[in-house]
């Protein structure tokens, strides 16, 4: 039995003390709770919306604040998001798993998106590992922030390399109200669908954390959950409402789970590669695409349609070519 | 790069502003740059003429020279608004500036409106008893947002853009009136620090006594902004700029020898003005919200006035 404690938070913007001093209050309401496991949300200790406050509260992993936040962490695991700075000053948006004192494993996040929204690569550096760790729950752990979790390969990955906790550290703005979903937030319902198929198809518990609070133009809605490697729901934290809430899950579930539907037995990595290694070729143009479309160009799988007023303006039937054809 | 001019000197030969070396730019390229962005500004938006607001101060003084430079006198209005407290000589140097150039020019007194709502003489206005009692920073917010509206509507009788008169320095520190003075349809002088506004000033034939007189809003008689900020401009353009353009921690400031509790200071100004440089935000609710994900142009194909 682990009982998991997700933090739903609403970080002050920039507010890097009062972040840290609110974190430290709830790992000890955490552990006096009985947790074994303390979830906070993406960006934490500095809030979201940072822009040119990015620099300014960015942390080294050694940085003096940080380690005595991870010294805090005696007898329990804690995922904690912040703003790292790397030895070459590259600034990026982590998550740490804390563990009996010390940092045991950052993640970096992989995927920034910087589109409608979002305007994270203006600010950040995209990470390039993706790893599950060992942790003192038993079990391995895979961190995940946000926007990693829009992408396939972000869960497969982590639960191929040994976890069956997912972790997903969020800060994701609501928008897209409507009253034709049941939840009333378009974003929540699809964030709903990722984490209940990810736990199914990865057998793994997903665990998300999401913030509160606002930054700026934006609310974040929370909703911070815990599924179940069957892809049930164990528990769903209100939408907006700051608060620690206590989850007990059975980490035998991901046994039995795992036993009944083996599908992370029956992966097929080395067909993975192997097409994987194909596509980037054909992308690339150094491969001829047996499956690409007849005229399309080196890289391209698709050739573009025939312009539905070729005929009335009396254009060649071939799409026209941007360059010849390397084959 | 044109060699830097000296600066130009009073009867006395002694130069009429300090000009810290940091902050020293090539005016002749900085005029083109802003006569080319006036008359872009205005061919988008489908306008051929401006309006702005004339204190007799440097900052709208500058503007004046600028826009004529930019489209010619002619498709200028400069607009006098004085309050009853306002100073002589800041109208007598507004239309020294509107004869020198030989633009439009209006005059508009603005203490009937003003004393329309804070009252006079012990006599309460719209506003009520409890205004009478403002103060002079309240009084003086009034006045620009009371102008502010006046300059809009001379815009549209006079078919021009409001062109804004306020320079970096006083943005950055918020020594401006929100929807005040810094309202506006562009503004050509925003990222020049006072420092700079004068060195253009001199170089466009601003007059000498507009641009050697203390720098002042006119509130009250003998204000300046100097005095009632206790800081000097040279000095506090030079802590903004090592600051903010050059990217320099406080404590590299100190190092430097600037005076740390005036460096802290200007820092407070700064970051408890944010809000007067931004477009307020906007709750975001549905798919796309202006300002946040519907993101165009302010100017774009079909935005202009035909």
């Amino acid at each position: 039995m682990l009982r998991i404690a997700l933090a739903q938070t609403a970080p002050r913007l920039g507010a890097l003390e009062d972040n840290l001093a609110r974190h430290r209050e709830l790992l000890d309401e955490a552990r006096a709770g009985g947790a074994g496991l303390v979830v906070f949300p993406e960006l934490g200790l500095t809030g979201y919306q940072l822009q040119d406050l990015a620099a300014e509260v960015a942390l080294r992993l050694d940085d003096p604040r940080l380690v005595r936040l991870a010294a805090a962490t005696r007898g329990i695991s804690a995922a904690v998001s912040f703003v790292e700075e790397s030895g070459d000053h590259r600034l990026f948006i982590a998550a740490a798993l804390m563990e009996d004192g010390e940092i045991r494993h950052v993640h970096r996040k992989v995927f920034l998106p910087t589109y409608g929204l979002f305007d994270e690569r203006r600010f950040f550096a995209a990470g390039d590992v993706l790893r599950a760790v060992p942790s003192r729950l038993g079990v391995g752990v895979g961190i995940a922030i946000c926007e990693d979790f829009w992408h396939l390969q972000t869960p497969q990955l982590l639960a191929l390399d040994g976890a069956q906790i997912l972790l997903n550290v969020s800060s994701s703005p609501g928008r897209d109200l409507a009253a034709r979903n049941d939840v009333g937030l378009g974003t929540a319902t699809s964030w709903r669908t990722l984490m209940r198929t990810y736990a199914q198809l990865t057998t793994s518990f997903v665990v998300f954390v999401n913030r509160v609070g606002v930054d700026e133009s934006v609310t974040f809605w929370g909703g911070s959950e815990v599924i179940g490697p069957s892809g049930e729901a164990i528990f769903s934290a209100p939408f907006f409402d700051e608060g620690l809430y206590l989850v007990d899950v059975n980490l035998e579930d991901v046994r039995r789970e795992r036993i009944t539907l083996p599908l992370l037995r029956d992966e097929r990595l080395e067909l993975q590669v192997r097409e994987l290694g194909r596509i980037i070729a054909e992308r690339a143009g150094l491969a001829t695409d047996s499956t690409a479309d007849a005229g399309a160009e080196p890289g391209l799988d698709v050739a573009p349609a025939p312009r539905a007023d070729a005929a009335a303006e009396g254009a060649p039937d071939e799409p026209i070519r941007l360059r010849s054809r390397r084959r | 790069m044109t060699a830097a001019r000296p600066l130009p000197v009073d009867a006395a030969g002694r130069p009429l502003f300090e000009l810290p070396d940091e902050l020293a730019i090539d005016t002749d390229v900085a005029r083109r740059v802003i006569a080319g962005f006036i008359r872009g500004q205005l061919r988008q938006a489908g306008f051929e003429r401006c309006v702005l607001a004339l204190s007799g101060g440097i900052d709208s003084g500058l503007v004046a020279y600028l826009v004529a430079e930019a489209i010619g006198a002619d498709k200028l209005l400069c607009v006098l608004m004085p309050y009853r407290a306002s100073s002589p000589a800041s109208r007598a140097d507004a239309e020294a500036i509107v004869t020198d150039l030989g633009c439009h020019s209006e005059l508009v007194e603005i203490t009937a409106m003003v004393d329309g709502y804070l009252g006079r003489d012990g006599e309460p206005g719209a506003g009520g008893e409890a205004v009478l009692d403002a103060s002079p920073v309240r009084r003086g917010n009034f006045m620009a947002r009371a102008r502010m509206a006046v300059i809009y509507d001379r815009s549209v009788t006079f078919g021009g853009l409001v062109v804004g008169t306020s320079n970096k320095t006083e943005s950055l520190i918020g020594y401006t009136t929100l929807f005040g003075d810094n309202a506006c349809a562009f503004n050509p002088i925003g990222d020049l620090y006072k420092s700079q506004v004068r060195q253009m000033a001199a170089a466009m034939g601003v007059p000498t006594q507009v641009i050697a007189k203390a720098p002042s809003a006119d509130l009250w008689p003998d204000q300046t902004d100097e005095d009632e900020g206790a800081f000097s401009y040279p000095l506090l353009d030079r802590i903004l700029y090592w600051r903010i353009d050059r990217r320099r921690s406080i404590d590299e400031l100190v190092e430097m020898g600037f005076d740390r509790e005036l460096v802290e200071r200007v820092e407070r100004l700064v970051a408890t003005s944010e809000f007067k440089r931004q477009v307020p935000p906007v709750a975001k609710l549905g798919p796309r919200t202006a300002g946040v994900d519907y993101l165009y142009p302010r100017r774009r194909p079909g935005s202009a006035r035909s």
